[in-house]
């Protein structure tokens, strides 16, 4: 079945005006991966450098 | 996809306008990059076009830099603004008459503005350059877009606000404020190592806060339109909007690591720089998520073409951009041509050629006449993509071997000794780059002029929004 037949009608937004379609769609799993890792590195980098050790 | 179908509305558009705004950018899209090809031909001969002081290479370098910034990329967009936002707001632009004076103040100040800079009037404030008046004039423009801009989206027939408008009324309101900033505050006060920390809070809102927004306009606008599919998702767009609205303002000091600005505010540019990772990723996975299962579009239309290779562009100098701002990296790369791979890779790379995928769009459609030739438009795709790899490759090696010399102590003059032959393949991609555009704006040029005019298209068959095939 091709991807497109899988969307659900009811998740797309259409735009009359300029003929354009959104899914309300999802965040996917590998990305709020992305996320966390970068939130825990920055709290981790900003208490580590605030101020030079030397 | 949805089914529903409806009537195409250009109507909406002021034809004329968006149709001069978009050659006039074709114009700049020639002309800087051709004093980008100028300048580095003196890298290889320094003493090409001698010792005229207008043709020198500190008065020419603020042409190329301010000419792409506000001639190619920014003429560009102010046209498609013209075109995406009455589109997506179901009704004429607010104020559809102001445009008219706004596309001759708009060129004529930058005229005077890059003429004005080779003679030797320049504000001294980098990508801040142009004399007080004509910075009055491009000011107003701006404040009269912007106006524009949020008082069509009120008065909108359309529900919902797409995320392109968003995008694009940011665009306009944040650079009101930094213009002003930047040209009229900036250049006037503020002494000493404060003024560089501005600067550097300045000149990369012009970058994030300007180029950046308004390009992922037109990337959420084109995208679905050229994929012939629906956006993936309208949750990533508020992700990655809001994340490049709360990490952008940030950056800006990442330009002055290892300087006298305390210690902790370079640590909250990098890793704020390091945080737009987020942004970036979260608009790349929403452009594939919307292309795949429809890359054969890539074949079809020079639409699709450059948005995509703009993609790719956007993801490896936005990952550069962002690991260079690391202390480790910054020591190895500060003063290298690894930053100006940065910048073309953002700038050119990804910017320009979403706009030009833009143009490839909008212009066949207003003019109502076939794509002039589909030979020229070749020639113009893959000279850009083979010339400027070339030069994104060859910058950034560059830029890592010097900065490795440095870094072991090697003198700085035999650094530059090195760099000749990296410099002269530079000036042959940008050479290369520079022909496509060339015949890509040339082709515009024809299309709008002798292009051959096809039958109207049929609403019903094009869903009111479909790519048209001649594109």
């Amino acid at each position: 079945m091709a991807d497109e037949e899988r969307i659900d009608s009811s998740d797309i937004s259409h735009y009359d005006s300029s003929g354009i379609d959104e899914r309300h769609g999802v965040i996917p799993g590998w990305l709020v991966v992305v996320y966390v890792a970068l939130a825990i590195w920055m709290v981790y980098y900003l208490v580590q450098f605030w101020t030079d050790k030397g | 996809m949805s089914a529903s179908v409806t009537p195409d509305r250009d109507d909406l558009v002021d034809r004329e306008t968006v149709l001069r705004f978009l050659l006039s950018a074709a114009f700049w899209l020639v002309f800087a990059p051709t004093i980008g090809v100028i300048l580095a031909i003196k890298f290889n001969y320094y003493d090409f076009l001698g010792n005229i002081d207008w043709l020198t290479w500190g008065r020419l370098r603020p042409v190329h830099v301010m000419g792409v910034v506000f001639g190619a990329f920014s003429t560009a967009i102010i046209g498609l603004t013209y075109y995406m936002v009455p589109r997506l707001c179901g009704v004429r632009m607010y104020k559809e008459n102001w445009s008219r004076a706004i596309l001759w103040m708009w060129n004529i100040g930058l005229t005077v503005g890059l003429v004005s800079l080779p003679l030797g009037h320049n504000l001294g404030i980098e990508a801040g350059e142009f004399p007080f008046w004509v910075n009055v004039a491009i000011e107003i423009v701006l404040i009269m877009i912007a106006i524009q801009v949020v008082m069509t989206i009120v008065r909108r027939q359309e529900p919902r606000i797409y995320v392109t408008l968003w995008y694009l009324t940011a665009a306009y309101v944040w650079t009101v404020f930094n213009y002003a900033f930047g040209h009229f505050i900036l250049p006037y006060s503020m002494p000493g190592v404060n003024n560089a920390a501005m600067h550097g809070l300045y000149i990369h809102y012009v970058v994030g806060l300007w180029i950046t927004p308004a390009g992922l306009a037109v990337i959420y606008y084109f995208l679905p339109l050229a994929a012939k599919r629906p956006l993936y998702s309208h949750k990533l767009s508020l992700v990655g909007f809001w994340s490049l609205a709360f990490f952008y303002p940030f950056v800006g000091t990442h330009h002055y690591i290892y300087s006298p600005i305390p210690y902790w505010t370079q640590t909250i540019a990098i890793v704020a720089s390091m945080m737009l990772i987020i942004p970036v990723w979260t608009v790349l996975q929403n452009f594939y998520g919307t292309f795949v299962g429809n890359w054969n579009r890539f074949q079809e239309s020079y639409t699709a073409k450059f948005l995509i290779i703009g993609a790719l562009f956007y993801l490896i100098g936005c990952f550069q951009g962002s690991t260079e701002a690391l202390r480790a990296m910054q020591r190895l790369t500060h003063f290298t041509d690894f930053v100006i791979a940065h910048s073309h890779l953002t700038v050119f790379g990804t910017f320009i050629l979403w706009v030009t995928a833009g143009m490839y769009f909008v212009i066949p459609r207003l003019s109502g006449h076939e794509l002039y030739s589909k030979t020229l438009a070749q020639w113009h795709y893959w000279l850009t993509v083979a010339g400027f790899s070339l030069m994104a490759l060859v910058l950034t090696l560059q830029g890592l071997l010097q900065g490795t010399m440095l870094d072991v102590g090697a003198d700085f003059v035999e650094s530059m000794v090195v760099m000749k032959p990296y410099w002269f393949i530079r000036t042959i991609a940008g050479v290369t780059m520079d022909v496509g555009a060339l015949l890509g704006m040339w082709n515009f040029y024809l299309t709008v002029m002798r292009g051959r005019r096809i039958a109207a298209p049929d609403a019903s068959s094009l869903g009111g929004a479909a790519e048209p095939q001649w594109t």
